[in-house]
């Protein structure tokens, strides 16, 4: 049995998308505590959300703020503190501190290590396990072949994204608003200052006559060109990889309910012994959802922009 | 200021750690850590006034090979360095591949057996590694680790780490908040704290997603892939050279995706009289002749401080604005080698590797 996962920040994002695809959900969107109603940032929320998938029968992970200053720690112990109200399966952090905070709050939640919790050898999966991590997701610079291995040599469940943007850098400051001086900025009644969320919009970083391109979300950079490892499931699985994930942060609905089905279908095939079924419509659709192309990540020990087919 | 003038310095009282510590027996006094990217430099530092040096082994360092060392190279060094009062650590910074974490081992054991007092690390995996092997050894948690907040000092306290390297963003605050929440050494780089752009040390892989190279002979040729984060793939600097940035409405504006740090000067009596333990000196790629200059001016900064209660730093500006000047010159030079260096690495390169764990199916590069 796999396990397939995605993201969802908020519940307007719950609201527009159809997860019907997906056994498990990560609430919030772990690079901005400003976001609009992130899950991450507002325990208020939580509690209709859980339910609501819970009764669609998904395992449910709450994220927590992947770069955290001492200043955002009161409201990380907030979300712990109400995490620990409500049926979560597990909670995600990416930052080492936090699983101290985690430990010393008492929480029994299994904790799941996040993008950019750095996870690069089996030796800091044995680390983390210490620490009450049970389910990592690998530095997107490993190959398959150390993720494999990784899996292994340790008792800790390992998630594989397969498809999505690759988060590349996480900031603790807005990079669109750091440089949009035409932003007028709002402040609250408390004279705080208040994002007016030039994030709605799309932004690129692009260099070397389009070659290299990005996608800035802010605090985060992702890859421009979308990871897609469909033609390769059942190399995963017959590797006894088992927990997959779809990097949906800032996808529309059309991309999710797509890429969900499609990864679904194709494990189900999978799984079902079907090893060589042509995936050429499926990678047509999943290339018209992408802007800037495909692209394998680092699995195949090439630069991460480049693309493996399965020949 | 000479540098003969400067081999007569005293030197600090350390704890068998090799730490200056506060105390009535052995009074504070920070240590001065710099750069050493080869055998020549680590000799030049030493004879300035540095009070430890820090040099990266060939491909475990995350420097491009030319800033790193040979172990033949680096022993000498320790040698040198240990014969004038001076500590020597070693930089084994990058993240190991799971693959070698046997020959990581083994340096790790070598360069203690020669007498390395610490190792600046990444990994966690490592750290405790280290700390099994050498328990009297001294670790420091690299920039790399990507820290944000007080408690991730009680983590690396816990996991058996001496000291940790505090963010580019930090400043006294931040420092006095560590201070309160564990009692982990620190170590500041000498950079002016810096708060806006893309500083992401350990939370960064862009280079790497845009450029491969594998390793190359001189690094020795290792089982798993390069990448930036573990010593071959170069880091190209990509976030200090000019991007487009906009939206698909939007013309793009140029810009860099990080702001310059700038040399260290008027934070520095602040941080001393908060007891930083080690401030470090980045500079492994620079010319040497820079690097003897500044260890120089920086001897005589904390010597000022720390013996005569010189805090007023403004006596020191004219000096710091002409070594600025240097180091920006210096590192506009450095990304510009860097980025046309990453244009000589086509993606072509990843046509030599066959699909790992492939059985029947041909790996094919794709153009999607």
């Amino acid at each position: 049995m796999f396990e397939l996962a995605t993201n969802c920040a908020n519940p307007k994002q719950l609201r527009q998308t159809d997860f019907s695809a997906f056994d498990a959900v990560y609430l919030g969107d772990f690079s901005c505590l400003d976001y609009p109603n992130n899950f991450s940032a507002h325990p208020e929320l939580l509690e209709a959300a859980v339910t609501q998938l819970k009764a669609q029968g998904k395992k449910v992970y709450l994220r927590l703020y992947a770069t955290p200053g001492n200043e955002d720690l009161p409201q990380v112990r907030e979300m712990i503190e109400a995490s620990k109200r409500l049926p979560f399966d597990a909670i995600e952090v990416h930052n080492l501190g936090v699983l101290r905070i985690l430990q010393q709050m008492g929480s029994t939640l299994p904790v799941h290590l996040g993008v950019f919790g750095n996870l690069y050898t089996d030796a800091s999966a044995r680390v983390l396990k210490d620490f009450g991590v049970t389910r990592v997701y690998p530095n997107p610079e490993l190959s398959l072949t150390e993720i494999h291995y990784i899996r292994e040599q340790t008792p800790i469940e390992i998630i594989l994204p397969v498809h999505g943007k690759i988060p590349l850098v996480i900031s603790e400051t807005c990079f669109i608003i750091e440089n949009s001086p035409e932003t007028p900025k709002k402040v609250d009644c408390n004279g705080k200052s208040v994002c007016n969320f030039p994030c709605s919009q799309d932004y690129w970083l692009n260099r070397s006559n389009g070659q290299w391109v990005l996608k800035d979300t802010g605090r985060m950079t992702l890859s421009g060109k979308d990871l897609c490892m469909l033609e390769h499931i059942p190399e995963l699985l017959s590797a006894g990889q088992q927990f997959f994930y779809i990097q949906s942060h800032g996808e529309s609905p059309e991309y999710v309910e797509t890429s969900g089905k499609l990864y679904r279908e194709a494990l189900l095939q999978a799984e079902a012994g079907l090893l060589n079924n042509d995936q050429s419509s499926g990678m047509a659709a999943l290339r018209a959802l992408s802007k800037e192309g495909l692209c394998n990540g680092y699995y195949f020990e090439g630069a991460g922009q480049t693309y493996i087919a399965r020949g | 200021m000479t540098v003969s003038s400067l081999q007569a310095r005293s030197k600090p009282c350390t704890s068998n750690l090799g730490i200056s510590k506060h105390s009535a027996d052995t009074p504070y006094r920070p240590m001065l850590l710099a750069p050493a990217g080869s055998l020549e430099m680590a000799k030049v530092v030493v004879d300035a006034g540095a009070d430890a040096l820090y040099m990266g082994p060939l491909g475990w360092s995350r420097r491009p090979f030319e800033s790193e060392m040979t172990d033949a190279d680096i022993r000498e060094a320790i040698d040198y360095a240990q014969s004038r009062g001076c500590d020597a650590r070693i930089v084994l910074n990058t993240f190991p591949s799971p693959l070698e974490m046997d020959a990581f081992t083994d340096k790790v054991k070598l360069f203690g057996s020669w007498g390395a007092s610490g190792f600046i690390v990444t990994d966690v995996g490592a750290i405790r590694l280290i700390r099994e092997l050498l328990p009297q050894t001294q670790i420091h948690v690299s920039i790399g680790s990507g820290i944000t907040n007080a408690m991730d000092g009680d983590f690396y306290q816990q996991l058996g780490a001496d000291l940790l390297i505090l963010p580019y963003r930090w400043g006294e605050a931040e420092i006095d908040e560590v201070r309160d929440t564990s009692s982990i050494g620190l170590e500041v780089f000498l950079f002016e704290t810096v708060q806006t752009g893309k500083i992401c040390p350990g939370k960064c892989i862009m280079s790497s997603y845009l450029k491969y190279r594998d390793w190359q002979e001189v690094e020795g040729v290792r089982d798993s892939h390069g990448s930036a984060n573990r010593g071959a793939k170069e880091c190209y600097r990509v976030c200090q050279t000019h991007w487009g940035f906009g939206t698909d409405e939007t013309a793009d504006q140029q810009l860099k995706l990080r702001s310059d740090a700038q040399l260290m000067l008027d934070q520095l009596p602040a941080y001393i009289d908060r007891g930083v333990e080690f401030f470090k000196l980045s500079g492994r790629e620079r010319p040497i002749e820079m690097i003897r200059d500044l260890v120089c001016f920086y001897r005589k900064v904390f010597d000022a401080i720390i013996d005569d209660g010189q805090t007023d730093m403004s006596i020191y500006h004219p000096e710091i604005e002409i070594l600025r000047q240097r180091w920006s010159k210096a590192k506009s030079r450095r990304v510009g080698t860097l980025m046309a260096r990453a244009k000589q690495y086509g993606e072509g390169n990843a046509n030599s590797h066959t699909k790992p764990n492939s059985n029947a199916n041909a790996a094919v590069i794709a153009h999607a």
